[in-house]
């Protein structure tokens, strides 16, 4: 990308630095070469782009995707998640290890970096799998994949169950000072459920995962990292008491941060309604208190990262009964609509809002974009913040289209999305 | 100097000895390395005297440096098979030592798996006893011969800046040489992963380091220690290449420590795990092999010296207060 090319009448949203202001910015090299008022029509450029008084922000960060890429390419492949990611604003994911094979080598970290590289439209970052085959017995070689360019390290979607193996896991990553996630749940207690435990499951007559599942395996891991040190993501989190819990360690000094799917502040349990298996994920829509809860929590800052939970499933997998339906959702494309109309529903201020898909997880990570910076990559997302429409799942970029939006109404929609100041997506 | 009367009937550990012991103890080990080093190695200072090796875990350094100590005194020296003995048929260890006391050993070196056991023996035998290493507490004889090996390279080991690297949590070696080191006036340093960091490690008297370039910084002396194979199978450390790749000593790590800094290693090596070959192999800096001389020395000296503490012989006494 040679040339400058200023996108001005833009209304600027920049989470990092609090800006809500119109200006525009200049994009030289990739690169955010300047911002503000002054870039106007006017500005010296070899392309312009008139805003038309649009939200201009820094492009998604989404710590939490997985493609099926390498091992199920019928879900999706890092190329169709890209896709989708651009339509969805989304400049950089993350992918989850639990692919097949599983990614806990440098070979394979090292792959999807390559892969991506080459195929995706956006930045693509591995995750590195903590423990061999995420089998929870043997940890992974966590330094050197570190160095091969792993964003953090998980167990994506199968717990550690093991203590003593976490706990050494946990400890020889403090040693690097690595980001550890860790979705917290209880297989024993979870097991084989569909949704949320409670009364509306039981008159579904179906299995529920109760919300301790998560508390005892969030209160494990959260002693575990005040103990060890390490720098803990509680991944996925989806209950009141779960946040109550990381809100409390952080406060005595644990380094914990926490992530919310947004399907998790957007749907309670009774949108499972009629067996609907997109509706089938873990953790499950829980009840509306939680779901106030986590928004309220959005409001005040306290959750870190909210993350689309990408997770694709082919038609064979979920036209099923809702008992052997995968479970998963697809989300990338529905994280920013989805977060903006919280924004409009339910009066979360905008700007915290978008700090949890820009700079909130760039901070866990060390990123320098996911911020309207001089010298930040130009990895930028324009929105209309309140445009109406309902979301059709054939319309999906997704090879996989398992959306609990799917006929749902969303406010804001995503216009253009730009990588390192080159365009990756332009509605039609 | 000469005259100091070393006050302990036994070597359970380096704790509890004061500077003047540790001192002592040197000394004598820097003269029996004058005889070691002559054609004729006898001195029959425990002429008459019997020796008993008990070593509950294999050995063959230790077991052998002994061995050889105890003969160049002029000690009968015997060397018990536990592995095959009557500790296999179910006998407990207090009956094992009973019934070794009964046969009059004068002095009785113990190595066992279980931190503490030679302690416990200690209580139930009349004679000296020597720890040769119990569990991950402590192996006195190998912090001694280090503290000799480094004090005749480098004169004062006051003001040294000594590392030791690798697996410190499972280390009787590290245990025992940090308190030698500290009470002879070094500033030590642990250098390893955080799994294998004992907790409370920073409390030793040692400042502890994860990353080994940052912690060689300024050191005058890297002891290397040795990583068993079963740490490396994914519990504690994820794989051996791993392991070398952050802390194995080679050529780059080391030339973060001071220009000249020595190599040591209590051996037996894992060569390409927890050091380079050509770092073991280093003609002016790898002090390995001296360790292995001074060990006998040393073990001479510990011998001499608890021997020479051995009350009058009477009846086997009831056990319970020794120490």
């Amino acid at each position: 990308m040679t040339g400058r090319t200023a996108i001005y009448n833009a209304r600027l949203l920049d989470p990092a630095s609090g800006l809500d202001a119109n200006g525009g910015i200049l994009i030289e090299n990739g690169l955010i070469a300047d911002i503000g008022v002054m870039i106007t029509k006017a500005t010296v450029a070899d392309v312009k782009i008139d805003a038309k008084g649009k939200a201009l922000a820094p492009g998604l960060i989404d710590l939490r995707v997985k493609t099926g890429e390498p091992g199920a390419e019928n879900k999706e492949t890092l190329e169709t998640a890209g896709d989708a990611a651009a339509a969805g604003g989304v400049t950089t994911f993350i992918v989850m290890p639990d692919t097949d094979p599983v990614l806990d080598s440098v070979a394979l970290v090292d792959f999807i970096k390559r892969r991506a590289d080459s195929v995706a439209k956006v930045k693509v970052l591995p995750t590195g799998g903590l423990t061999i085959d995420l089998d929870g017995a043997k940890m992974s070689e966590i330094g050197l994949i570190k160095q091969a360019g792993a964003a953090f390290f998980t167990n994506g979607d199968k717990p550690v169950e093991d203590a003593g193996v976490l706990r050494r896991a946990m400890s020889y990553a403090a040693s690097f000072d690595v980001l550890v996630a860790s979705r917290p749940d209880t297989p024993s207690l979870s097991k084989n459920t569909v949704m949320n435990a409670g009364a509306f499951a039981a008159r579904l007559g179906l299995r529920g995962a109760p919300p301790e599942a998560e508390w005892i395996a969030l209160a494990r891991d959260l002693m575990l990292a005040e103990t060890t040190g390490v720098r803990l993501l509680a991944d996925c989190i989806s209950t009141a008491r779960s946040l109550e819990a990381v809100e409390s360690a952080r406060a005595s000094g644990v380094k914990v941060s926490c992530s919310v799917a947004a399907y998790s502040l957007f749907f309670n349990e009774l949108d499972v309604g009629d067996y609907l298996t997109y509706c089938k994920v873990q953790p499950p829509f829980r009840v509306e208190a939680d779901r106030m809860a986590l928004i309220d929590g959005l409001k005040r800052g306290a959750i870190d990262a909210v993350v689309s939970a990408h997770d694709p499933q082919p038609t064979e997998d979920k036209r099923l009964p809702i008992a052997d339906a995968a479970y998963g959702a697809v989300g990338l494309e529905t994280l920013l609509p989805a977060l903006l109309s919280l924004v409009v529903r339910e009066d979360v201020p905008l700007l915290a809002a978008l700090k949890t898909i820009t700079s909130g997880p760039a901070d866990l990570l060390g990123l320098p974009q996911g911020r309207l910076a001089k010298g930040a990559p130009a990895d930028l997302v324009l929105f209309d913040l309140t445009a109406p429409w309902a979301c059709d799942r054939d319309d999906l970029s997704s090879r996989s289209k398992n959306s609990p939006f799917d006929g749902r109404k969303l406010e804001g929609k995503v216009l253009r999305t730009w990588v390192d100041g080159a365009t990756v997506f332009e509605r039609g | 100097m000469a005259d100091y009367a070393f006050p302990h009937r036994h070597l359970l550990g380096i704790e509890g000895l004061n500077r003047l012991d540790i001192e002592t103890l040197l000394e004598l080990g820097d003269r029996y390395v004058e005889l070691n080093r002559s054609r004729v190695k006898h001195a029959n200072v425990l002429a008459g005297q019997t020796l008993v090796n008990l070593f509950f875990e294999n050995s063959t350094r230790t077991q052998g440096s002994f061995e050889i100590a105890g003969r160049r005194l002029g000690a009968d020296v015997v060397t018990m098979p536990i592995a095959t003995s009557s500790v296999k048929k179910g006998e407990t260890l207090i009956d094992t030592a009973m019934t070794l006391n009964a046969m009059r050993p004068d002095l009785l070196v113990i190595r066992h798996g279980s931190s503490g056991a030679v302690k416990l023996l200690s209580r139930k035998v009349d004679c000296a006893v020597i720890n040769a290493g119990d569990g991950t507490h402590e192996h006195p004889t190998q912090a001694l011969l280090d503290a000799l090996t480094i004090r005749r390279r480098v004169g004062d080991i006051g003001g040294m800046r000594i590392a030791i690297c690798g697996d410190i949590l499972h280390s009787r070696v590290a245990r025992s040489n940090v308190a030698c080191l500290n009470v002879l006036g070094a500033e030590v340093r642990l250098i390893a992963p955080r799994t294998l960091t004992p907790p409370g490690a920073g409390d030793w008297g040692a400042k502890v380091f994860t990353d080994m370039r940052e912690g060689l910084k300024g050191c005058d002396v890297v002891m290397m220690l040795r990583l068993q194979q079963e740490r490396m199978d994914g519990a504690y450390l994820p794989s051996a290449r791993e392991f070398f790749h952050f802390w194995g000593l080679d050529e780059e790590k080391l030339s973060h420590a001071n220009p000249g800094a020595f190599i040591m290693h209590p051996g037996p090596m894992n060569r390409g795990v927890e050091i380079e070959s050509g770092i073991a192999d280093h003609k002016t800096r790898s002090l390995i092999t001296e360790q292995v001389e001074m060990g006998v020395a040393i073990r001479m000296a510990v011998l001499e010296t608890l021997a020479r503490n051995a009350p009058e012989i009477g009846a086997p006494k009831a056990g319970g207060k020794n120490r």
